[in-house]
C-alpha cells in the first residue's frame, strides 16, 4: 500500500455533544483502503458515538467526514449503506420477533412478482449468505429472539459483512462471541476484497492480532494514533486510562477456608440444558466456569437462583439443603446472581444510581415506608468503596453511567444485600479496563471476607488469572475441572471444545472441598 | 430446512395466540348451534356476520397501529364522523361512490394527523389519539347535533344485501382478511412487525420507523372510515353517538385475537376471530337463557381466558422448541 494513497475515509475535527457531556471532541483520523484500524478506549470514551456518527444514527455537531474524497453526511442507516458503510453494532441491531433470514435482508427483503416477501426465497438466500460466511449452525427460519446471545452476535456480524462494504465498523464484535477464529477469517477475506475495517475492542490480544494501526480515545479526545507494533501493552493501557494500570492480574494468595462447610454445594443438577452437574464452592474460593456459548452455563446460573427449572438435584447452602424457587428466595439465602444482560436484567434505568443500589434493602433506610435519604446514603456508602464507585455518581440516573460504573453499581447492590455467594455471569462484558481492575479487586476483597464466588467469563485470561479452580462445561455437563496450577487458556479451550483427551485429567469434583 | 421452516410457521401461529382464539370460537359456535339449530343456517350466519362486521373492521384498523407498538383511541371518532357525513350527504349530489371517497379521505386525514404527531413529533400515541377522539366526536356533533339524516338506499343495499348470493358482510370480512395477508407479506408488513417488536433495532437495521408508523396510522384511519360507512348502511341513518360504545370492544377483539397490546405480535386474522367471538358470545348466552346483564361479565372473562390460552400456547411452543434445541 502506497503511503501517499488518499485515505478511503477521512474524519476531520468531528465534535458531538449530548447536553453537558462532550462525547466527541475534535476527533480526526483516517482509514486507508484495505486496512484494519483498531479503536480503543474505556467505556464512555466516545467509541460508540463515533460508530453512530459513521453509521448515520447520530449527526455530528461540527466537523466533516469524507469517503473517497466526497462528503459523507449520513442522516439514517440507509444513507450510510448507500455509501457502502456497514456496521455490526455492539448492542446488536436485530429484531427478535423476526426470523434470521428477514433480519439479514432488512430493510428491503427480496419480493416476488406480486410484491410480496417470499419466505421460502429469502430463507434460501439467507442459507446461502450464512454458508458463504462460514455459518452452518444457525437456521435461517429461526427467530432471532430464540437464539443465544453468541449466535445473535454471529448473525449481526454476518449481516454487516454481507453488504460487501467499503468501510466496515465492528463494535465489540467478540463481546458475546466465543469463536474468534471464525471472525478473524472473515476479516482476512474482507481485506482481500479491499474493505477497510474499524475494529473496536477492549481486548488487546485481538487488536494485536488484527490491526496494524490503532486509535485511542479518552474522554472524547483522540490521545493516540500509532502503529500497534510500536506500542507496549502498558503504553496502550495508560493511554486509555490516563494512568498506568500495571499488572493486570494481581495474584493473591489463596483465601480458601478448607475446613469450613462449603458456601454452595450442588449435586446432580439436571434440568433443561444442564446434565448432572455437581460442584462445591468453599468460603474464600473463586470457582470459575468456562465454556463456549450455549453449553449450559446460562441455564446453570439461572437454575441456582430458581430462574430455570430443575428436574433433579440438590442445592445446599452452608451445608443445609434448600429449595430455591426464585431470585428472591436465593437472595434471602445470600445467593445473588449478577446477570448476563445488564441493561435488561440488572438495572432500573429510570432510577438514580443510589436507588439502584439500595433497592433490595430500602426497608432498612425507611421508617413507616418513607425513605430516609440520609440513612439510605449511609447504607449505600458502606459498599461503594468496595467497588470504587465514585460518590458523585450516586445522584445521577444510572442510565447516564458508563457500562463499567453500571456494573459496579450492580455489584454494590449485591454486596449491600448481604451476599454470601456471588454468581457472576460475565461481569466484565462491555466494561472498560479501569473498571475491570476494580471489579477484580472487589472479587478478591469479597472472598477475603469469607464469601464465595462462582464466576463465568467469556474471557479466558480472566478465568486463568482469578480463579482458584475452573469447571469447564461442554454440552451441559462438566467436561473437566482444572486446579489453579493447571489452569491455562489452551487447556480450557481444549476441554471446552470437547477434546477432553491429552494431558488434562478429569478431576474429582470433591477433591478440593 | 423446509421442515424447520414449517415448524417455525406453526410456532409463530401458535405463539400469536390466534389459534387459541379460533378453537374458542369453534367451541362457542358449537354450544350456540346445539341450543339454537338455526345458527348454522345461511340466515343465521348472515345475521351473525351482520352483527360482527363493523366491530371486525374497526378492530382490524386498530390492530395495524397496535402491531407497530402504538395505541389508538381515535377509531370511534372517525366512525362517528363517517356516519354523520354519510347520513347528511349521501342523498345529495355526491352519490354513493363520492360519499365513500369523502369518508375515506376523512379517515386518512385523521390517521395521518395522528401518525404525524406520533411518528415525527414523538408525542405519546395514547394522549394524541385521545385528543383526536374527542375532537372527532365534537365535529360529528357539529355536523349532526341530534340523531337523524338518511342513508341512501344504494349504500344500504350494497353493504347489507347479498352479492351473488353471498352476504356482503361476509365478502367485506373476506376482503379484509385477503388484504391483510397481502400487507403482512409485503415489506411494509415486515416493517410493522419489526418496529412494533423492537423499534431501536428496527431503526439500526435501516428501516424507516417514522414512515412505517405513519403508514400504520393512515391505514387504520381508512379502515375506521370504512367501518363508519358500513355502520351507516346498517342503521340507515345518522347518530353522532352511535360509535361511542365501540372503543373497549375494539381493544377486546384485538386482545382476544392474540395480538400483543405491546406490539410486534399478532395480526388481523386473530382480530377478525376475536370480533366473531364477542358476537357469538352474546348470541350463545342469549340462546342459553342467560340474562342480558351477565353478558359483560362473560365478555371480560372470555377476554382474559383468550389471552391466558394464547400465552399458554406460546409457552408450550417455546418449551417444545427449547427441548429440541
Amino acid at each position: 500500500m502506497d503511503v501517499a494513497a488518499p485515505p478511503l475515509l477521512a474524519f476531520r475535527s468531528v465534535c458531538k455533544r449530548y447536553g453537558a457531556t462532550t462525547a466527541l471532541d475534535d476527533v480526526s483520523f483516517e482509514l486507508q483502503p484495505a486496512e484494519v484500524c483498531g479503536l480503543l478506549g474505556e467505556n464512555g470514551a466516545g467509541k460508540s458515538t463515533l460508530v453512530k456518527v459513521l453509521s448515520g444514527v447520530v449527526a455530528p455537531d461540527t466537523g466533516t467526514i469524507r469517503i473517497d474524497g466526497k462528503p459523507f453526511l449520513p442522516r439514517v442507516i440507509a444513507d450510510a449503506r448507500a455509501r457502502r458503510v456497514s456496521t455490526a453494532f455492539q448492542e446488536l441491531s436485530l429484531v427478535p420477533a423476526l426470523s434470521v433470514a428477514v433480519n439479514l435482508f432488512l430493510p428491503r427483503p427480496a419480493i416476488n412478482r406480486f410484491g410480496l416477501v417470499s419466505t421460502r426465497r429469502i430463507e434460501a438466500d439467507a442459507e446461502q449468505v450464512l454458508q458463504q460466511h462460514g455459518v452452518t449452525d444457525i437456521s435461517p427460519s429461526a427467530l432471532v429472539g430464540d437464539l443465544p446471545l453468541g449466535m445473535r452476535q454471529k448473525v449481526e456480524i454476518v449481516r454487516a459483512f454481507s453488504h460487501r462494504p467499503a468501510v466496515l465498523l465492528l463494535d465489540e464484535p467478540t463481546a458475546a462471541l466465543s469463536d474468534r477464529q471464525w471472525l478473524f477469517s472473515l476479516i482476512a477475506r474482507a481485506l482481500r476484497d479491499r474493505t477497510s475495517i474499524l475494529y473496536i475492542s477492549h481486548k488487546l490480544d485481538e487488536i494485536r492480532a488484527l490491526c496494524s494501526r490503532c486509535v485511542i480515545l479518552r474522554n472524547g479526545r483522540k490521545v493516540l494514533d500509532s502503529e500497534v507494533a510500536a506500542l507496549s501493552d502498558d503504553a496502550i493501557f495508560s493511554s486509555m486510562a490516563g494512568r498506568s494500570v500495571g499488572e493486570v492480574f494481581v495474584r493473591a494468595s489463596t483465601e480458601i477456608r478448607r475446613g469450613a462447610k462449603p458456601v454452595l454445594e450442588v449435586t446432580h443438577l439436571k434440568g433443561s440444558g444442564i446434565d448432572d452437574i455437581g460442584f462445591s464452592v468453599a468460603p474464600g474460593e473463586i470457582v470459575g466456569v468456562a465454556g463456549l456459548e450455549g453449553q449450559g452455563q446460562s441455564r446453570l446460573f439461572k437454575a441456582l437462583v430458581g430462574l430455570s427449572p430443575l428436574q433433579t438435584g440438590a442445592i445446599a447452602i452452608e451445608g443445609v439443603t434448600v429449595a430455591i424457587r426464585s431470585p428472591r428466595a436465593a437472595r434471602r439465602l445470600g445467593v445473588i446472581l449478577v446477570p448476563e444482560e445488564r441493561k435488561s436484567e440488572g438495572l432500573f434505568t429510570g432510577l438514580t444510581t443510589m436507588a439502584n443500589i439500595s433497592l433490595p434493602v430500602i426497608n432498612q433506610a425507611s421508617r413507616l415506608h418513607l425513605v430516609n435519604q440520609a440513612s439510605e446514603r449511609r447504607l449505600v456508602e458502606t459498599v461503594t468503596p468496595a467497588v470504587k464507585l465514585p460518590e458523585r455518581y450516586l445522584r445521577l440516573s444510572i442510565s447516564a453511567l458508563s457500562g463499567g460504573n453500571q456494573q459496579k453499581a450492580i455489584l454494590a447492590r449485591a454486596l449491600l444485600a448481604g451476599a454470601k455467594c456471588l454468581l457472576l455471569f460475565d461481569p466484565t462484558r462491555g466494561v472498560d479496563v479501569g473498571a475491570k481492575q476494580h471489579i477484580y479487586a472487589m472479587m478478591r476483597g469479597f472472598v477475603r471476607g469469607g464469601g464465595a464466588i462462582l464466576f463465568y467469563s467469556t474471557e479466558l485470561d480472566e478465568l486463568v488469572g482469578l480463579c482458584d479452580r475452573c469447571l469447564v462445561l461442554y454440552r451441559g455437563a462438566i467436561a473437566g475441572e482444572l486446579a489453579r496450577a493447571e489452569l491455562s487458556q489452551d487447556v480450557i479451550l481444549a476441554l471446552a471444545s470437547g477434546h477432553s483427551g491429552g494431558r488434562t485429567r478429569r478431576a474429582n469434583p470433591r477433591a478440593h472441598a | 430446512m423446509t421442515a424447520a421452516s414449517q415448524l417455525a410457521q406453526v410456532r409463530s401461529v401458535a405463539a400469536g395466540g390466534s389459534a387459541a382464539a379460533f378453537v374458542l370460537l369453534c367451541i362457542m359456535t358449537g354450544i350456540y348451534a346445539v341450543h339454537e339449530p338455526s345458527a348454522l343456517s345461511a340466515f343465521g350466519i348472515s345475521n351473525l356476520l351482520n352483527n360482527t362486521v363493523v366491530l371486525a373492521l374497526a378492530a382490524s384498523g386498530l390492530t395495524l397501529v397496535v402491531l407497530c407498538g402504538e395505541l389508538d383511541l381515535s377509531g370511534p371518532g372517525v366512525m362517528a364522523i363517517g356516519n354523520v357525513v354519510v347520513a347528511t350527504t349521501s342523498t345529495g349530489s355526491l352519490g354513493a361512490t363520492g360519499n365513500l371517497a369523502a369518508v375515506l379521505a376523512i379517515g386518512a386525514a385523521v390517521g395521518g394527523l395522528n401518525g404525524f404527531l406520533v411518528a415525527y413529533l414523538g408525542l405519546q400515541s395514547l394522549a394524541v389519539s385521545l385528543g383526536s377522539l374527542i375532537v372527532c366526536q365534537g365535529v360529528a356533533l357539529l355536523i349532526l347535533p341530534a340523531p337523524g339524516g338518511e342513508v341512501t338506499d344504494t349504500i344500504v343495499q350494497a353493504v347489507s344485501g347479498d352479492i351473488r348470493a353471498i352476504p356482503a358482510p361476509a365478502l367485506i370480512m373476506a376482503v379484509t382478511a385477503g388484504l391483510w395477508l397481502l400487507l403482512k407479506h409485503s415489506r411494509l408488513g415486515v416493517a410493522l412487525y419489526a418496529v412494533g417488536a423492537d423499534e431501536p433495532s428496527a431503526r439500526l437495521s435501516g428501516l424507516n420507523t417514522r414512515t412505517t408508523k405513519l403508514s400504520a396510522f393512515v391505514m387504520s384511519g381508512i379502515v375506521y372510515a370504512i367501518a363508519g360507512f358500513v355502520l351507516s348502511a346498517e342503521i340507515g341513518s345518522g347518530d353522532p353517538r352511535v360509535s361511542d360504545s365501540f372503543l373497549l370492544f375494539m381493544y377486546a377483539a384485538v386482545a382476544i385475537g392474540g395480538t400483543s397490546l405491546g406490539g410486534g405480535r399478532g395480526g388481523v386474522l386473530g382480530t377478525l376471530v376475536g370480533a366473531c367471538i364477542l358476537s357469538v358470545l352474546q348470541k350463545m348466552l342469549f340462546a342459553l337463557g342467560v340474562a342480558d346483564f351477565y353478558t359483560n361479565i362473560f365478555n371480560g372473562v372470555i377476554m382474559i381466558l383468550a389471552i391466558f390460552f394464547g400465552q399458554l400456547s406460546a409457552w408450550l411452543a417455546r418449551a417444545r422448541h427449547r427441548g429440541q434445541g
